[in-house]
């Protein structure tokens, strides 16, 4: 399948900005059965100066400063992406087999399990998250099949409901609420995950937006969305699991960053200079190329 | 034989120190052997100490309490909600290190120090020694201090490391062990040295006479490399600092002093293409070398913690680039990890070739199968602890615990996390801690100590700095020792066999000025330094109308009760009393005024807001002027008997006017008059000068007997005026004192002639020749007084000059000053 992905994410501030620095990660690269045919990034003011390179996970960043006062910041991006993934449930190790592994690993390249075990700015580790994972994962059950049912679970137990959390919402947080939305279910699930000590990576994306009225919107679309990686050993590799929609990541899901929570690939980062407050306007289409 | 007596009479004498000096059996004690014989480095000290008697001992150790007090020595406690700082708890006995136990123990810590750089140059470079598998990735991944960023980024300078400390204790045995490593930001040297130089003052033959190694020549060789570490002339090397909440500010202030760096807050610096800059008032200056002690984490909200609001936007792309040495460098307290202490001894041969000399405490990382295993067999000889550092997962905020002291239920959970994730855990073996000598209700007594030891790198390898900051336990069975819990510090001394070179601890005052020179003045710092000296003006003009009230009050003619309403308006229209406040209680007006805390007129407030704008910029008062701004502040702040009387309001008021009148003095006095002094005196002089034409306003043209009286009291000039005027008080030549005589220094005119006079000096910004802009004000108010005519000068003229100058003020500060709020961007838009 491939997409044609536009999104404009504009700032307006309440009093004139005299200098910023920012750090963007929206643009996407070419990753395991995606492929990047076209990208850019339109940036309104022109930056002073702008870099561009990759971060420690492999995602592609732009740096830019602002010199000049300025009263909006307006961010495009357009790009052509082609997806193809294979997303039947496969055979895996147990899961305490893909643990120990982990802890026994001799890779601190990005994509080791070493980085997804621990606890992150966003996501903390949490006894009754762990407990709540705990119940997929019966002794000797395969890491995957374990994994998908926990992912099942979240679906069936927590609401969707935006306006509930906010960026800022820990996962003990929006577990207690039982809703939230994409980044919430996300972040409860590797927190359960890496609590019983399993490798599991945070992804932010897009969806495919429904193109008719009576095709099924899923949960996420016409808004960035995200989602998590399982690691399951160096034989199967990383897993996308979808808990906002109880779905595998398949040919629907376009990968832009990936991560250990939402911190590592928040698509904007910046400090500004200015006295005033923000409002923040993001539209985002995913549609089928013809 | 000669020499026999004389040791036997020696022993003797030293009896008394010693008698109930017991340490706890199977421990080693510093001072004393299992015998209870006084081990030979020792004893020269106790002659000494002996000889001058237990009276004398107490009353110097007392002044050297009192030299700490005095030079602002605190430490801020966290757990204390005020963010109070409590005196600094000097042990008064050295610890006493043996010259030859040094030379081994010193070439431990640079084995060590070269083992933990190349460490970090793998974690951050090519990853061999986990590629080996000599390291679990787990050790390095899980560590929060892992800074991915800086992956693949060779630090400038080519060193992680550039200030390293290691804590030390010594076993039963008698070998020291290392128990932790400090390669962040490592703190306390800058206590070691305010301790060494409390005891040296105190006992100065003593420690001549012992020949104690020198800690100057270390800071001296510190110093020096960092400074070639600049490319530019122009650079200079700051410390980063996070601030004055931060438990060890007095130390970053202290050091920077002491080293001649600039001392820095993430606000001052500023990322461009070309490299971090400082913001001065004279604009940009080029940072090539910054002294970290803000935890790398905090120092770049872009690509590290972006919640972070004390560090620099961008560092670390300035760190890629190359352009600015950090010492240490950004995500070196990854080598602080608890767990590498397990692989450290097998690392060793491999990466120096030769094994360590100086081991460290038993420890095993239980993210190992076997590790975790045996372990569990022997909980009870081990203290369970974060693998990384900081608090103990799911422990509350315990750093450690004791596998025999664990409740049934502890232990059980425990073992459940460690059979979840081993990872987060290590196991260390308890050891027990020697002993040494504090000095304690006239006598010695034994306790257990840690000590903590210094190296830095120079371009001759690593120096070590001969002595340390010793953190001795309160309680004799004290196992952890730490300054947030109780305890207190001491000195080390190490002794030499050979003669120490006689170099003064502290630069003379003239050898700062002399390397600062007209070094940058960040903006920040000029801003605090402006409303420090606001404030206190204003609180001295607030001082001032509070004794001309309770000086009339007794007075009951009516011409003096309408001259105490007047100024009960005045202060009133200042927002120091309420409102609602009756005239008809003077008494209550003036307490009101020394005592309403929350309103901005009155003194607490003043006082408070002039402390804090100086606490930012500690480095920059001298000892003894911070030492006056807390002293006024303790004044402002004692209670007051209930109901005030007039004598208590006079003498309060009396007593807080004489300390700021020796903190002007001070830093009139004993401030470089650089630029930091310049805008010191702007805000002095502005605000005098605002307030010298309130008062002129409502006393001047008041028309009421005694008003004029009150004028030249508030301005100081009684005395001036009853030498020249052998009258009453007339309003023109009242004026034209309290206003147009140049040579009267608390007239208008002459806080005119002085703040022209500070303008010229303040760097220009524009380079273009022409006045700078508030330049043009204060050069127009200066002409218009000096050609004034006494007679001519009416109300509205002095209400134009009021509103001028506060335009001044705002225009000096727009000039000089960052005036924009730093913020984040937030993004709330996800699906």
């Amino acid at each position: 399948m491939i997409y044609d992905i536009r999104q404009t994410t504009t700032y307006h501030y309440a009093s004139s900005v005299a200098y910023a620095r920012h750090v963007l990660r929206l643009t996407p690269i070419d990753r395991l059965g995606q492929r990047v045919h076209a990208a850019a990034l339109d940036i309104e003011p022109a930056p002073i100066e702008r870099r561009e390179g990759h971060d420690f996970f492999g995602n592609r960043m732009t740096w830019i400063e602002l010199d000049q006062p300025h009263d909006t910041l307006s961010v495009r991006v357009a790009a052509r992406v082609a997806i193809k993934r294979d997303v039947a449930p496969e055979a895996t190790p147990p899961w305490e087999v893909i643990r120990e592994a982990a802890f026994a690993s001799t890779d601190l390249s990005p994509n080791s399990p070493a980085h997804y075990l621990f606890p992150s700015r966003q996501v903390s580790l949490d006894p009754e998250i762990r407990a709540y994972a705990a119940d997929s994962f019966s002794a000797g059950r395969p890491v995957l099949d374990a994994a998908v049912d926990l992912m099942r679970r979240i679906k069936a137990d927590f609401v969707y409901e935006i306006g509930a959390t906010t960026a800022s919402t820990t996962p003990p947080m929006s577990f207690a609420l039982r809703r939230g939305v994409c980044q919430d279910f996300a972040h409860i699930m590797i927190s359960g995950m890496r609590g019983l000590g399993l490798p599991a990576a945070y992804v932010s994306g897009y969806l495919r937006t429904a193109q008719s009225a009576g095709e099924e919107q899923l949960e996420g679309a016409g808004a960035m969305h995200a989602w998590v990686l399982v690691g399951c050993g160096e034989d199967v590799g990383w897993r996308g699991l979808d808990p906002t929609n109880g779905i595998f990541a398949g040919d629907d899901h376009v990968v832009l960053a990936i991560g250990r929570d939402y911190a590592d690939v928040a698509p904007i980062d910046g400090v500004i200079f200015a006295s005033g407050g923000q409002r923040l306007e993001v539209s985002v289409s995913v549609t089928p190329a013809e | 034989m000669a020499g026999q007596r004389e040791r036997a009479s020696e022993q003797g004498g030293i009896e008394p120190l010693l008698s109930g000096y017991r340490p706890p059996p199977g421990t080693f004690d510093e001072m004393v052997d299992r015998e209870g014989r006084v081990r030979a480095h020792w004893q020269p000290l106790l002659a000494m100490l002996a000889r001058l008697g237990p009276n004398e001992l107490s009353r110097r150790f007392a002044a050297a309490d009192r030299h700490l007090r005095d030079s602002g020595v605190f430490y801020r406690v966290y757990e204390d909600a005020s963010g109070a700082e409590r005196p600094w708890p000097l042990s008064h006995m050295p610890l006493l290190i043996d010259g030859a136990e040094w030379q081994a123990l010193k070439a431990g810590l640079v084995q060590r120090a070269e083992l933990l750089e190349a460490v970090l140059a793998d974690a951050y470079g090519p990853a061999n020694l986990v590629r080996e598998g000599r390291l679990p990735a787990v050790v390095i991944a899980g560590n929060p201090e892992f800074l991915r960023p800086l992956v693949g980024v060779a630090p400038a300078g080519g060193a992680h490391l550039r200030f390293y400390a290691v804590d030390v204790g010594r076993s039963p045995g008698g070998h020291w062990w290392v128990l932790g490593d400090r390669t962040q930001a490592p703190s306390g040297a800058g206590y070691a040295l305010e301790n060494r130089l409390a005891l040296s003052r105190v006992m100065p033959e003593v420690y001549r006479g012992l020949k104690v190694e020198r800690l100057a020549p270390f800071f001296q060789a510190f110093q020096a490399e960092l400074s070639a570490l600049n490319r530019q002339d122009d650079s200079r090397v700051c410390v980063l600092t996070p601030g004055p909440m931060n438990e060890t500010y007095f130390e970053h202030a202290y050091l920077a002093r002491y080293l001649g760096f600039l001392l820095v807050e993430g606000e001052d610096l500023t990322v461009r293409e070309d490299g971090v800059f400082i913001r001065t008032v004279s604009g940009l200056k080029r940072a090539e070398v910054l002294v970290r002690r803000l935890d790398a984490d905090f120092a770049d909200p872009l690509e590290l913690n972006a919640r972070s609001r004390l560090g620099v936007p961008g560092l670390v792309q300035a760190v890629r680039d190359g352009t600015v040495v950090i010492a240490n460098a950004l995500g070196s307290g990854v080598a602080e990890a608890r767990a590498l202490l397990s692989f450290l001894p097998a690392l060793a041969p491999t990466v120096l070739r030769s094994d360590l000399t100086l081991p460290n405490v038993a420890t095993w990382w239980l993210g190992q199968t076997r590790a975790r295993d045996e372990i569990i067999d022997r909980l009870d000889e081990m203290v369970i602890a974060s693998a990384f550092l900081g608090e103990l997962p799911g422990h509350g905020e315990r750093r450690e615990v004791l596998g025999a002291m664990l409740e049934p239920e502890e232990r059980t959970r425990i073992l459940e996390q460690i059979a979840h994730r081993g990872i987060d855990f290590v196991a260390k073996e308890a050891v027990t801690l020697s002993t040494t000598p504090v000095w304690h209700n006239g006598r010695l007594e034994p306790r257990p100590f840690t000590l903590r030891l210094f190296l830095a790198r120079t371009s001759d390898g690593w120096r070590v700095m001969p002595g340390g900051f010793v953190r001795v336990a309160d309680d004799i069975d004290a196992r952890a020792v730490s300054l947030q819990r109780g305890g207190s510090t001491g000195d080390a001394w190490v002794l030499s066999d050979k003669p120490v070179a006689e170099t003064t601890l502290l630069p003379a005052p003239d050898r700062i000025s002399i390397t600062r020179g007209t070094g940058p003045l960040p903006s920040r710092a000029a801003a605090n330094l402006f409303w420090v000296a606001r404030y206190v003006e204003r609180a001295e003009a607030t001082l001032r109308l509070v004794r001309a009230l309770v000086s009339r009050v007794s007075d009951s003619d009516e011409a003096t009760t309408r001259v105490v309403v007047q100024i009960c308006s005045l202060l009133r229209a200042w927002d120091a009393v309420p409102n609602d406040l009756p005239h008809v209680r003077p008494v209550l007006v003036a307490s009101a005024t020394l005592q309403g805390s929350d309103l901005e007129g009155a003194l607490p407030y003043l006082v408070g807001a002039a402390q804090s704008a100086a606490s930012v910029i500690r480095d920059r008062f001298s000892p003894d002027a911070w030492r006056a701004l807390t002293d006024l502040f303790e004044l402002i702040n004692a209670p007051i008997d209930h109901p005030p009387t007039e004598s208590m309001i006079f003498e309060r008021t009396n007593g807080a006017l004489r300390i700021i009148a020796s903190f002007s003095g001070l830093a009139q006095e004993n401030m470089s008059q650089l630029a930091g002094w310049r805008f010191l005196e702007l805000g002095r002089r502005i605000e005098r000068a605002i307030a010298t034409c309130r008062f002129v306003r409502e006393f001047a043209f008041a028309k009421l007997d005694g008003a004029l009286d009150v004028l030249l009291e508030l301005a100081d000039s009684q005395i001036t005026y009853r030498l020249r005027y052998v009258m009453v008080p007339a309003a023109a030549p009242v004026i034209d004192l309290v206003v147009l005589d140049p040579n009267n220094p608390r007239s208008l005119a002459y806080q005119l002639s002085r703040i022209e006079a500070h303008l010229a000096a303040l760097p220009q910004r524009s380079g273009d020749g022409r006045l700078s802009p508030p330049e043009q004000i204060a050069t127009a108010l200066a002409a218009q007084i000096r050609t004034a005519n006494a007679t001519a000068l009416d109300k509205p003229a002095f209400l134009a000059l009021e509103e001028a100058l506060m335009k001044l003020a705002d225009l000096i500060a727009s000039t000089y000053f960052t005036t924009h709020e730093r913020a984040e961007v937030r993004w709330e838009a996800l699906g």
